[in-house]
């Protein structure tokens, strides 16, 4: 009787152990040693001008604003009846909003700053590379933003295919899981 | 299926079928996420939305062990079925155990967040999305997503829970709870001729419960664009 209430026991703790070591999201495994040394760095003033903070915040909020133009695509190219004029002013948008993407990313602005991003340290030791994903980012989007201008839906599907895979092959690489 | 006196039906087949398409559906979403394989995350997604609206008809319409006003048991019932268990002592239940009970109802309602909340999901490059997110905001879309992420852990918890607690009565009570969820019975003596209800499932009733299992994907689908 003894053992078995401890065997029960055990199982308990066992089955709680697991519960517990599944349950604990990723995300919670973060150091907090940067986070002490967080304020001056997120308030050292870049050559653009502004804080580090505000940078990135800048980033997040154009890189945001081409999320919801790709969604809007993606929903319209979803539904029954596409809005071809939604699908055309979104897929217009996307290369003037990241005219300038190469910038938003200077030296200072990474993880190290006790900033919350998922910029990855290796943007600025490869930024040739990281340069490079930009440059076909900007070129499919230009040629989504021509697609979308002609109308024809498949081709748009298509070109925004094309686009996704460079917003992908970019992010793999320098970008934190979210 | 020949009827044999010895062995009475705990769990009738259309429990037994989903039970075990629950299974096999809830790997494939996790591996299509982990792989990104979106459009076939999507599709068994879709599969998912068929199967849990068939259970929960057939929780309101199926045999006595499948249903949910039966299996409610009070929290002095699950105190007791506790303490029963600490003692050593182990009954066998024709259908859910108290605990059990609790189990199925936290499961099912993570499975039924999981899939909602998928259905209006919306990837942090606006590129992928559940069928149903052309009709809330990105932000919104964004947010389903993060009750997503975190109603998978807690699935994740009762599954390992759920698995813990069946090899535990394997292990403790020498009691093989996997084998009548796939044949469905189980010796008449484990229940000390106490009577067991009828489970056996109504074929008119499972014909119910699956259209109207359809008629939720189709729902979800024709919503979705098609």
């Amino acid at each position: 009787m003894m053992n078995r209430r401890i065997m029960v026991a055990i199982a308990a703790i066992a089955g709680l152990s697991v519960l517990v070591a599944c349950s604990k999201p990723a995300s919670t495994e973060a150091p907090s040693a940067p986070e002490a040394a967080a304020p001056a760095a997120e308030e050292a003033i870049l050559p653009t001008g502004l804080t580090a903070k505000e940078q990135i915040e800048l980033r997040q909020a154009q890189l945001k604003k081409l999320g919801k133009a790709f969604k809007t695509i993606s929903d319209q190219l979803k539904s029954g009846s596409p809005d071809v004029a939604a699908i055309q002013e979104a897929a217009a948008s996307v290369p003037v909003e990241s005219a300038d993407m190469a910038d938003w990313f200077p030296e200072g602005t990474g993880p190290d700053t006790g900033v919350k991003t998922d910029a990855l340290p290796i943007i600025w030791e490869d930024r040739v590379d990281f340069e490079q994903k930009i440059a076909d980012f900007r070129a499919a989007s230009d040629t989504l933003a021509a697609t979308a201008a002609g109308g024809d839906l498949a081709a748009i599907g298509a070109a925004f295919g094309d686009t996704g895979g460079t917003c992908k092959s970019c992010h793999q690489k320098f970008r934190a899981d979210d | 299926m020949s009827a044999d006196s010895s062995r009475v039906l705990v769990w009738d087949w259309a429990v037994r079928l989903f039970h075990w398409l629950a299974v096999l559906l809830f790997v494939l979403m996790w591996w299509t996420a982990e792989n990104w394989i979106m459009d076939w995350h999507r599709r068994i997604g879709m599969m998912l939305v068929g199967l849990l609206t068939f259970r929960i008809v057939w929780g309101l319409i199926g045999p006595p062990s499948a249903r949910f006003a039966a299996m409610f048991a009070g929290p002095g019932a699950i105190l007791a079925h506790i303490r029963t268990l600490l003692s050593g002592g182990h009954k066998a239940s024709a259908g859910h155990n108290p605990l059990g009970t609790l189990s199925v109802f936290a499961i099912l309602a993570a499975l039924c967040t999981q899939v909602g909340t998928g259905l209006f999901a919306v990837d942090v490059d606006g590129l992928e999305s559940g069928p149903l997110a052309r009709f809330v905001s990105f932000e919104a879309g964004r947010q389903a997503a993060e009750i997503h992420e975190i109603s998978f852990n807690i699935l994740l918890a009762l599954v390992a829970l759920h698995v813990v607690a069946i090899v535990s009565y394997l292990v403790f009570f020498k009691d093989n709870l996997v084998r009548p969820m796939v044949t469905g019975r189980r010796a008449r003596a484990d229940f000390d001729g106490a009577p067991v209800a009828d489970n056996k499932a109504s074929p008119l009733r499972v014909i119910v419960a699956l259209v109207l299992a359809f008629a939720a994907m189709s729902a979800v689908w024709f919503a979705g664009g098609g």
